[in-house]
């Protein structure tokens, strides 16, 4: 029952009319401005009791896209919705999820399929429309809100600074936090798809690590000259970490995901220049052939592998393509060698890579060994194996062009929503203390006294 | 600042070091017990500030928080930004962590510097000019699309901001914010009207208020940008001083035509709610915000006014509200202080109103908050508010006033957690400054709880139905 809110006038508060007493609806969402990761609290009030409503959210991606999420609720006796503790009935996420909002959000109906949402330009912010819409709605198109603003999510903390780097034939971007140091630094890789994605270093800025994101399959140097990177590109960017003047050299950790884990596994195993304080490895294996180059080692994950396998929908599923896990000691990365602490991140719905049964068999490998007191694994039900910062969509499948090759494919990646991404919000968290437990570590750094004693 | 690192020290010998230490602290008091420790023995994270959230409005409160220190440790923490005119503003407080290492703004004391007590934002709003910066500051932002990048530190021990020896133990930045994310702002000059509208985000239609400031002129738009913010369409509306105005910048060339147009245009507006249009006014602000409701005769849903007077000085050109000059017709109320300093505080003394500039007041028909700093150097507040009331209740509205009064405050009541200018540069030429009044922490306090109310008024009187 919308109504105008006085007479005769051409512009009327948009209000509802109930029991002879009309309600102008309020909606907050604290704190508007925030980083990626963190909460917010979306909040109803002034509606009538017990009045039916959706909370609707809309985000336009940098790529022309439009994403949207929204959950049903009932306005409680004092004529309040709080997102943080109320249930969702219905909509694009149910219960109680405070950021079902954002991580529920999927591309609005007519849009292109198998989509992925990746932010590249890590200097402005995600903008989210946020609505309350009147009933419990699930097509929005012609659809009037009675309340709308705008919330902003960051990557940049405010005092981050962005530092593209170029020497030494480096394609990489380096986030320092705010201040003048030193801080611990992480050298942070993705995978196959290859390019400069910067967001994820971003945001480890953002929590006072000065984090190198690193091109390793696509820099100019390789589009150059046509050549794959070697082990020395990886040192390279390790001794710029360890010689900046912003950065404390002997607290360097190594990050990567899907193919990135290959190369931090070689890297923390066999490199005599990097001596990592941990590292983190992401929705991947230990197998690839030992003392091969870089190039040998992804020509090996060959993406026209008779193991392939394609799905019902005609995704491309390339989990088989590296097993059986090898017995071969020559064809996996020595992980019983390993000084520093390993984290493992792995979801047992990954349908890209064999990232769980690569765990198992590195958990075997450092019992053996005797160093498995450095492994922590994280093994997450129902999740794929884009497993990244919380808080954005989950794409199941979506287009996909490996480095060196001109198909663009649809992969699946796997993963349910849901559990998905609650994975992420779990595995950002441990991740985000496992670096800070490790690179802030006692062992690591001496007790300093200041110059008055 | 040099850093000495020794090899991990026994507790034998840690306490025998501290037996020196303190016995050299007694010398140096500013150096705390075993608070010369960065990274103590008891933590593996280093110090760490945080302001959260760290991108804010001007008028939220933020919880600024010390973690990883050693406990029962002397502190402080500063904070500075640069104005839009590039000058340096920064502050400073003493605080003594916490048995648990932290020390938060929300909750703990001051001991020293800027401010004193438990003051959460006083590092905001008790900000002052660094040494050496020009005379007469005020702080007041033009370009409220940007925010203030405000850069705070923790440093050891309690020292005044920037001393040489200080040691940094983190630093932490925050942005402070007029405009909310998807308040949009629109250059208006239309009409003949000359401002700025800010319009909130949603699809409207938006209550909104008319903002006028004082004698000072121009165009100011923070308070308007911090309205929309707030859910309702804001117009700064420029009346004296501004280039786009018509005549010499220096009298009051436009008259209550051109305040109805703004106030028209603003019910025009397709995404403004005609019968929610309210009016905001400091200093002379309040004397035009009146004019409108009492003589004009435009249909305002309510009146905030705030340190200004009921009547005015300046001599009337024309019957359309034309005034002369400023500096002329009131000079002769001018007082001035032992350093040379103006006040005006009695060219709104009501005694010395021009009658022919007399508004009927007891016209007025809708709700009227009036806000008071009982220190106001700059304008006979005090005076002017009982001259409201009193007509008021004469003509049988009091209940249509509310009136707000701040021991300690002074004449610029403005949006919370800004520093209070007591006095300013006034004019270059010749150059004067003029005394504002008020005191740092009564002001602060005066602005934070006005602002509250000024906009729970809003709510009942612009969002809120008085009669079902």
């Amino acid at each position: 029952m919308l109504e105008p809110a006085g007479s005769n006038q051409s512009a009327q508060m948009r209000c509802v009319r109930m029991d002879k007493k009309k309600h102008c609806v309020k909606l907050s969402v604290q704190p508007s401005r925030a980083l990626m990761d963190e909460k917010f609290i979306v909040l109803v009030q002034n509606a009538p009791p017990g009045f039916q409503m959706t909370i609707h959210s809309l985000h336009h991606s940098e790529d022309g896209h439009s994403w949207e999420a929204f959950g049903h609720y009932t306005a409680d006796a004092t004529g309040t919705v709080n997102v943080s503790q109320d249930h969702s009935v219905g909509g694009t996420y149910s219960g109680v999820e405070p950021m079902g909002l954002l991580w529920s959000l999927r591309p609005v109906p007519g849009s292109k399929p198998h989509l992925r949402f990746r932010k590249m330009n890590v200097q402005t912010p995600m903008e989210v429309t946020i609505s309350v819409y009147q009933g419990h709605q699930t097509v929005f198109v012609d659809q009037v809100q009675l309340a709308s603003v705008l919330v902003e999510r960051w990557y940049m903390a405010p005092g981050v600074r962005r530092i593209p780097v170029t020497e030494s034939n480096l394609t990489a971007t380096l986030f320092l936090p705010p201040g003048p140091g030193p801080f611990p630094g992480v050298l942070d890789l993705w995978g196959g798809g290859g390019q400069l994605v910067e967001y994820r270093s971003a945001l480890l800025a953002s929590h006072g690590f000065a984090s190198l994101a690193l091109d390793y399959l696509t820099p100019k140097i390789t589009l150059k000259t046509g050549k794959m990177v070697e082990n020395d590109y990886f040192e390279t960017a390790y001794k710029f970490l360890q010689q900046h003047p912003q950065v404390s050299g002997s607290r360097i950790a190594m990050m990567g995901l899907s193919f990135g884990t290959t190369m931090t596994l070689k890297m923390a195993v066999y490199s005599e220049v990097m001596k990592l304080s941990c590292a983190v490895c992401i929705s991947g294996s230990h197998i690839q052939p030992v003392n091969a180059t870089v190039e040998e080692i992804f020509i090996m994950f060959d993406t026209k592998s008779e193991k392939t396998r394609i799905s019902e929908e005609n995704e491309v599923i390339w989990h088989d393509v590296v097993l059986p896990v090898p017995t071969d000691p020559g064809m996996k990365a020595d992980v019983g060698r390993l000084q520093c602490p390993l984290l493992l991140i792995v979801g047992e719905d990954d349908q890209n890579w064999a990232a769980p049964e690569s765990a198992q068999d590195i958990k075997e490998m450092m019992e053996q060994a005797g160093n498995s007191h450095l492994l922590t694994l994280l093994s997450y039900a129902n999740t794929g194996h884009l497993i990244e910062p919380p808080y954005t969509p989950h794409t199941r499948a979506s287009r996909f062009k490996p480095v060196g090759s001109n198909e663009l494919l649809v992969v699946l990646w796997g993963g349910e929503t849901v559990a998905h991404s609650r994975a992420q919000e779990d595995a950002w968290r441990k991740t985000l203390a496992f670096l800070r437990e490790n690179l802030y570590s006692r062992k690591n750094s001496a007790v300093t006294f200041t110059s008055h004693l | 600042m040099s850093r000495n690192t020794l090899r991990p020290l026994t507790v034998k010998m840690i306490t025998s070091l501290l037996r020196v230490h303190r016995k050299l602290s007694s010398l140096n008091p500013a150096v705390g017990a075993v608070c010369g420790v960065r990274w103590s023995s008891g933590l593996n994270r280093p110090p760490l500030l945080s302001a959260a959230p760290a991108r804010a409005l001007m008028d939220e409160q933020i919880i600024i928080k010390g973690r990883f220190l050693p406990p029962h440790c002397p502190v402080t923490v500063c904070a500075q930004l640069h104005s839009d005119d590039g000058d340096l503003w920064q502050s400073f407080a003493h605080y003594n962590t916490n048995a648990d290492g932290t020390v938060n703004l929300a909750s703990d004391h001051s001991v020293g510097g800027s401010y004193l007590g438990c003051e959460p934002m006083g590092l905001f709003w008790g900000l002052e000019p660094a040494p050496g910066s020009r005379e007469g500051l005020r702080l007041r932002k033009k370009n409220v699309e940007t925010p203030y990048v405000v850069h705070m530190s923790l440093l050891e021990g309690h020292v005044s901001q920037r001393e040489e020896q200080s040691v940094e133990l983190a630093v932490a930045t925050t942005e402070r914010w007029y405009m909310a994310p998807g308040v949009k702002r629109k250059d208006i000059r239309q009409n003949g009207v000359v401002g700025t509208l800010f319009l909130p985000p949603g699809p409207g239609p938006f209550p909104a208020m008319l903002d006028m400031w004082g004698m000072g002129g121009g165009l100011m738009e923070y308070r308007s940008a911090l309205l929309a913010s707030r859910g309702y369409a804001a117009f700064s509306l420029a009346y004296f001083g501004h280039k786009d105005l018509p005549g010499p910048q220096t009298t009051i060339n436009v008259g209550d035509a051109y305040f109805k147009s703004a106030f028209q245009f603003l019910q025009d507006h397709h995404q403004i709610c005609a019968n929610r249009v309210g009016i905001i006014g400091l200093s002379f602000g309040v004397y035009l915000t009146l004019r409108m409701a009492a003589h004009i005769g435009v249909k305002a849903s309510c009146l905030i006014c705030i340190n200004g007077p009921v009547g005015s000085v300046l001599d009337l050109v024309d019957a359309d509200g034309r005034c002369t000059a400023f500096e002329e017709s009131s000079q002769k109320h001018w007082s001035f202080d032992e350093r040379g300093y103006v006040s005006f505080r009695d060219i709104s003394s009501p005694g010395n109103f021009n009658p022919e500039n007399k508004l009927k007041l007891e016209n007025i028909s809708c709700p009227l908050m009036w806000v008071v700093g009982e220190d106001d150097m700059s304008a006979s507040s005090i005076e002017n508010a009982d001259v409201m009331e009193e007509t008021l209740k004469a003509s049988g509205k009091a209940h249509l006033f509310t009136r707000l009064s701040y021991p300690g405050a002074g004449h610029l009541i403005e949006p919370p957690y800004s520093p209070n200018a007591r006095l300013s540069l006034w004019s270059i030429k010749p150059v004067k400054f003029t005394i504002w009044g008020g005191y740092p922490a009564p002001h602060a306090a005066a602005q934070e709880d006005a602002w509250r109310k000024i906009l729970d008024f809003l709510d009942t009187n612009l969002r809120g139905f008085g009669q079902s």
